[in-house]
C-alpha cells in the first residue's frame, strides 16, 4: 500500500473542522491519523476508519474517508469483515479505552490472536467521557468520579500489557501531545502485516482532571531513547510496560508472523468484493450429487 | 428406529439406512431424538420410508433396533402393535425369541459378532445395517455402493472389504434368524431427481448458490451444520468461513462484509440470537443487507440444545432495540429452505435490511427426500447497489437518500465519488448524525417504507385441501409436516380440512390470512411452544379476529399426526 512517490497532502482527508472540547486529545489524533495518511499517500476511497461510542466516534465526521460509526465495543468485527471482504482497503479501527477494554475486550484479544491488518488506535483518556465522566477500565485506582464518588475499587488495565500477552505483533503507545511522534507510528502501524495496535494517551480536559497534559509530561519516557531499546525484544517490552514509576510510549513491540489474510489465503489483488457475483452452476451441480 | 446411547453409532447407522432407502426409491423422513451429551445417554433415530411425502414423525414404528435393553424399555410405547424389536442384549436374560404384548422380540447379539468376526466392535453398526437390509428387502449391492462411496476415499480399500463383510454377514445371521412373516419389503422404486438433505444442509447450499461469499459464526447447537457444511464447500467459490469468538462479533463481522460488498451471512440459534440482537438493530439503522439463519432449539436459557422447539418467532419480529425494518421468512420444507435461501439474499439487498430465516431443529437436523434444486431458477438481484462506473457518474452521492420506495443507492468502500458514513447514529442522507426532530421523522418513514414495498415481494403463502374447509389449521415451518398428514387423516374420517401455511412472518400476510379465516368453520393454530407465538402474532395483525383454537406442545420433540387429530376430533365433537 506504501507509495512514497504518491504522498499527499494531509488536506485531502480534512472535512470539517472538529468540535471536541478545545484541548481534547482527540484533535492530536486526528492532526496525526491525517499526517499519517498523507505520508503513506493513502487515497481517501482506500481508507475506511471504523470508530465506536465515545468522543473519538466523532472522527467520521471531520475526516474525510469512508467511514462506519459502530455499535459501542464492536469496532473490530465490523473492520475486520470489511477487512476480509476486500483485503486491499486500508481499514483503520478507532476504540476509546470503553470501547476497547471493557466492552469490547473479548474482540480485542481476539483480534490480536488471529493477527488480521487492522491499524487500531485506542484513544486512552481514562474515563468515559462522552456520557460525562463515568471511571472507565483504564481509570486510576481510587479516583473520584460520578460513577465512583468514593473512588474506583478498580486496579486499571493496560491494552499493551494484554496485547502482549495476547500475541500481539505491533504494539505501541503514543501520546496525544506529541503528534509527530504519534503519527510516525501510525504510519508504521499502517504498514505492519497484521494487527497493529496503538494505545494513544489522551488528555480529557473536561472530565479528567488527573491524567493531563502535564501529567503525562512527567510521567512518560520513549523507548527509543532508551539504549539499546529492540522493539524484537519482548522481554525488554514486557520489562518496560512494568516499570513502576513510567508510562512507556513508543513502539515497544514488533513481530513479522502471517496475518489473518494470509493465513486465509486472501488475493489482495482482487478483492471478492469487488468480483462480478458469479454462480458457477457446474460446480453446484457437481456439489448437489452428495445429497443423492 | 434405531436406538441406544450417546456414541453407539445410532446417528451414522440411521444416516446410512436413510440414504439406503432413499436410493431404493422411497421417500424418506428422518427423526432425530439426541441427548445433549457426547457419550452414554439414550438416543433414538427413527427413519421413516413411504411412497408418498411424508415429512416428520410418525405415531408408530413398525421396527425397534435397540443397541441396549435400556433402550427398549424407553422406546417400546414407539412400537407398533405386530412390531418387531431387536435387541442386542448381551445381559438380557430373556430367551433369543419371543412374544409379548402383540410385538416380537428377537435377541441379537451384536456386539459380540462384531467381536468374535470382526476384532472390534464398532462393525456392529455394520453388522445391524446388514440385518435391516435383510429384514427391508434390501439390495446389499445399494449398501456396498454407499459404503464405498463413504470410505473408499477417506479410509482405503481395506476398510471398506471389512465393511461390506460385516454387512453381508449380519444378512445372512438375520435370514438365519427372522421369521419370514416378521420381513418388511420395500419394493425397489425409481429413484430419479431426488435429493436427501437435511435443513440446514439445505439452507447451506442455498447460500452457496446465491452466492454468498461470507460466514461467519460461532458454534451452536442446532445451527452448527451451517456452519461446517459452508466450511467445506465454500473455499471451492473463493468465499470466506470464520468462526467467531461469539456472536455479537459473527454478525458485526458479517455486517462489516457485506458493506463492503460480499453477500453474507451468519446461523444461530437460542442464546446465540439473543447476543445477535443488538447488532441487528444495526443492520436495520444503517441499512446493511445480512441474512440470519435461526435454527430454533428448545429454551428459554441454555434449554434443551438437543430437542426442537419454535419459541424464538417474536424475538426476531419485534425484538431489539428501536424500530426498524426486517423481514423474516419461515422455510416449512427441505425445498423451501433452499428456495427461501435463495430469495433471502435478494431480499437483503434489495431492502437493505436484514432478513431472517427461521427454522427449528426438526426441519435443520433431520433429512428429508426432497425433489432436487432447480438451479436454473436461481436469480440474483442485487437492488440498488451501483457499480463502480454508475458511481463515478453520480454528481452527488447520498447513501440514505430519502426516495419514494425508501429504497436509496449503495455503493462499496474504494469506490471514487461514493464516500459517505454509515452511522450507527440517526442520520441525514449523506449519513452524518442529526438529531432534529423533523428529519428523524422523514428518515425514520424512508426506512420503513421499504417494508411497504417488500410487502409484495416476500414469499407468498401456501395453501393445501379444499377451498372451505371445516377445519382449517394455520402454521408454519417443520410443524407443516404433522398438520398435512393430519389433514389427510381426518379426511379419511370424513372432515375436509385444509391447511394455511406461512412462509413469511414479517411483514405479515394479513391479507391472506384474513381471507383463510373467513374461508373455514373452524380454525385450529398450530406450533411447538407454550404461548401460541404464531397466535399472538395473528392476532395483533389481523383485523376482526374470530375466534381460533391452539394446538400446542412444547415438549421435547415436535407432533406426531395424532396429536393434531385427536385434539381436533374432540374439539368439533
Amino acid at each position: 500500500m506504501r507509495n512514497v512517490g504518491n504522498m499527499r497532502t494531509k488536506g485531502i482527508y480534512h472535512l470539517t473542522q472538529p468540535t471536541w472540547c478545545g484541548g481534547c486529545g482527540l484533535f492530536g489524533v486526528f492532526e496525526a491519523l491525517k499526517r499519517a495518511a498523507a505520508k503513506v499517500g493513502l487515497a481517501p476511497e482506500e481508507m475506511v476508519v471504523v470508530t465506536g461510542i465515545g468522543c473519538h466516534g466523532r472522527m467520521n465526521n471531520y475526516l474525510r474517508a469512508y467511514g462506519f460509526h459502530a455499535l459501542h465495543g464492536r469496532v473490530i468485527p465490523v473492520a475486520a469483515g470489511i477487512k476480509l471482504a476486500n483485503p486491499r482497503l486500508k481499514v483503520i479501527a478507532v476504540s476509546g479505552d470503553g470501547d476497547a477494554y471493557s466492552i469490547g475486550l473479548g474482540h480485542f484479544l481476539h483480534a490480536l490472536r488471529k493477527n488480521i491488518s487492522l491499524l487500531y488506535l485506542v484513544v486512552n483518556n481514562r474515563i468515559y467521557a462522552l456520557t460525562q465522566g463515568q471511571a472507565s477500565p483504564t481509570t486510576d485506582l481510587g479516583m473520584v468520579t460520578i460513577s465512583t464518588p468514593f473512588g474506583t475499587k478498580d486496579y486499571p488495565m493496560d491494552g499493551l500489557r494484554l496485547g502482549l500477552a495476547a500475541g500481539g505483533t505491533f504494539l505501541g503507545r503514543g501520546f496525544a501531545g506529541e503528534v509527530d511522534h504519534l503519527a510516525k507510528l501510525m504510519v508504521r502501524g499502517m504498514d505492519h502485516n497484521g494487527f497493529a495496535l496503538i494505545d494513544i494517551l489522551s488528555p480529557c480536559v473536561t472530565h479528567n482532571k488527573q491524567n493531563t497534559y502535564r501529567w503525562y509530561k512527567e510521567n512518560i519516557f520513549f523507548v527509543e531513547r532508551e539504549p539499546g531499546y529492540d522493539p524484537k525484544d519482548k522481554n525488554r517490552a514486557w520489562e518496560a510496560l512494568h516499570r513502576p514509576d513510567r508510562i512507556a510510549v513508543g513502539l515497544l513491540y514488533e513481530e513479522k508472523k502471517p496475518s489473518w489474510e494470509d493465513l486465509l489465503g486472501l488475493d489482495k489483488s482482487r478483492p471478492l468484493a469487488l468480483e462480478p457475483l458469479s454462480v458457477r452452476r457446474e460446480e453446484l451441480e457437481k456439489i448437489m450429487e452428495n445429497f443423492r | 428406529m434405531i436406538a441406544g446411547k450417546a456414541g453407539d453409532g445410532v446417528l451414522f447407522t440411521g444416516n446410512v439406512l436413510a440414504r439406503l432407502l432413499k436410493r431404493h426409491g422411497w421417500e424418506v423422513a428422518t427423526y432425530r431424538d439426541f441427548p445433549s451429551n457426547i457419550r452414554g445417554e439414550p438416543t433414538a433415530y427413527t427413519i421413516r420410508a413411504s411412497v408418498f411425502s411424508r415429512g416428520g414423525l410418525s405415531d408408530e414404528v413398525n421396527i425397534l433396533l435397540a443397541f441396549d435393553c435400556e433402550a427398549i424399555l424407553t422406546n417400546l410405547h414407539w412400537v407398533a402393535f405386530n412390531g418387531l424389536v431387536l435387541c442386542d442384549g448381551e445381559s438380557f436374560m430373556a430367551p433369543p425369541h419371543m412374544e409379548a404384548g402383540g410385538k416380537s422380540f428377537h435377541r441379537f447379539p451384536l456386539r459380540a459378532m462384531a467381536r468374535e468376526k470382526f476384532g472390534q466392535e464398532i462393525f456392529k453398526n455394520m453388522i445391524a445395517l446388514g440385518v435391516l437390509s435383510y429384514l427391508l428387502d434390501l439390495d446389499c449391492e445399494v449398501l456396498k455402493g454407499i459404503i464405498g462411496e463413504m470410505f473408499l476415499e477417506r479410509k482405503g480399500e481395506e476398510v471398506v472389504k471389512k465393511n461390506t463383510l460385516a454387512v453381508l454377514f449380519g444378512y445372512e445371521r438375520a435370514r438365519e434368524i427372522i421369521v419370514f412373516s416378521e420381513r418388511y419389503p420395500l419394493a425397489k422404486r425409481e429413484d430419479k431427481d431426488r435429493l436427501l438433505l437435511s435443513g440446514d444442509e439445505a439452507i447451506a447450499f442455498g447460500a452457496l448458490a446465491s452466492g454468498c461469499r461470507f460466514f461467519a459464526a460461532y458454534p451452536i447447537c442446532p445451527a452448527s451444520e451451517i456452519h461446517q457444511w459452508l466450511a467445506y464447500f465454500m473455499p471451492r467459490f473463493g468465499g470466506i468461513v470464520i468462526q467467531t469468538e461469539d456472536e455479537i462479533a459473527a454478525l458485526n463481522m458479517v455486517l462489516g462484509a457485506s458493506y463492503a460488498g460480499l453477500r453474507a451471512m451468519t446461523a444461530t440459534s437460542g442464546p446465540g440470537a439473543s447476543l445477535m440482537m443488538e447488532a441487528f438493530s444495526l443492520a436495520g439503522m444503517a441499512e446493511i443487507p445480512a441474512v440470519i439463519a435461526h435454527v430454533q432449539r428448545l429454551g428459554p436459557a441454555t434449554g434443551i440444545p438437543t430437542k426442537t422447539q419454535q419459541g424464538d418467532i417474536l424475538q426476531w419480529i419485534f425484538g431489539s432495540h428501536g424500530e426498524f425494518p426486517r423481514i423474516v421468512l419461515a422455510p416449512g420444507t427441505i425445498g423451501d429452505c433452499f428456495e427461501l435461501t435463495v430469495q433471502a439474499f435478494n431480499l437483503a439487498e434489495k431492502y437493505q435490511c436484514p432478513v431472517v430465516l427461521l427454522t427449528e431443529l426438526d426441519m435443520g437436523q433431520n433429512y428429508r427426500t426432497t425433489h432436487e434444486f432447480d438451479l436454473g431458477d436461481v436469480r440474483i438481484d442485487r437492488g440498488r447497489l451501483l457499480s463502480k462506473e454508475e458511481m463515478a457518474r453520480l454528481k452527488d452521492f447520498k447513501r440514505y437518500e430519502l426516495t419514494v420506495d425508501g429504497i436509496s443507492p449503495r455503493g462499496l468502500p474504494s469506490y471514487k465519488n461514493g464516500l459517505h458514513l454509515v452511522e450507527s447514529l440517526e442520520h441525514d442522507e449523506r449519513g452524518y448524525r442529526q438529531e432534529d426532530d423533523a428529519a428523524r421523522i422523514r428518515m425514520m418513514e424512508k426506512r420503513m417504507r421499504k417494508l411497504a414495498r417488500a410487502r409484495k415481494d416476500v414469499p407468498s403463502v401456501r395453501e393445501f385441501g379444499p377451498a372451505r374447509p371445516a377445519c382449517g389449521f394455520i402454521t408454519l415451518g417443520s410443524t407443516l409436516a404433522p398438520v398435512l398428514e393430519a389433514v389427510e387423516r381426518l379426511g379419511e374420517q370424513g372432515i375436509s380440512s385444509g391447511c394455511l401455511q406461512l412462509r413469511t412472518l414479517w411483514p405479515f400476510p394479513a391479507p391472506e390470512v384474513e381471507e383463510f379465516l373467513l374461508r373455514c368453520s373452524e380454525v385450529f393454530i398450530v406450533e411447538n411452544n407454550y404461548s401460541g407465538e404464531l397466535a399472538t402474532l395473528l392476532a395483533s395483525q389481523v383485523r376482526s379476529l374470530r375466534e381460533v383454537r391452539q394446538i400446542l406442545r412444547y415438549g421435547t420433540r415436535t407432533f406426531t399426526p395424532r396429536e393434531i387429530v385427536e385434539p381436533v376430533l374432540s374439539a368439533l365433537g
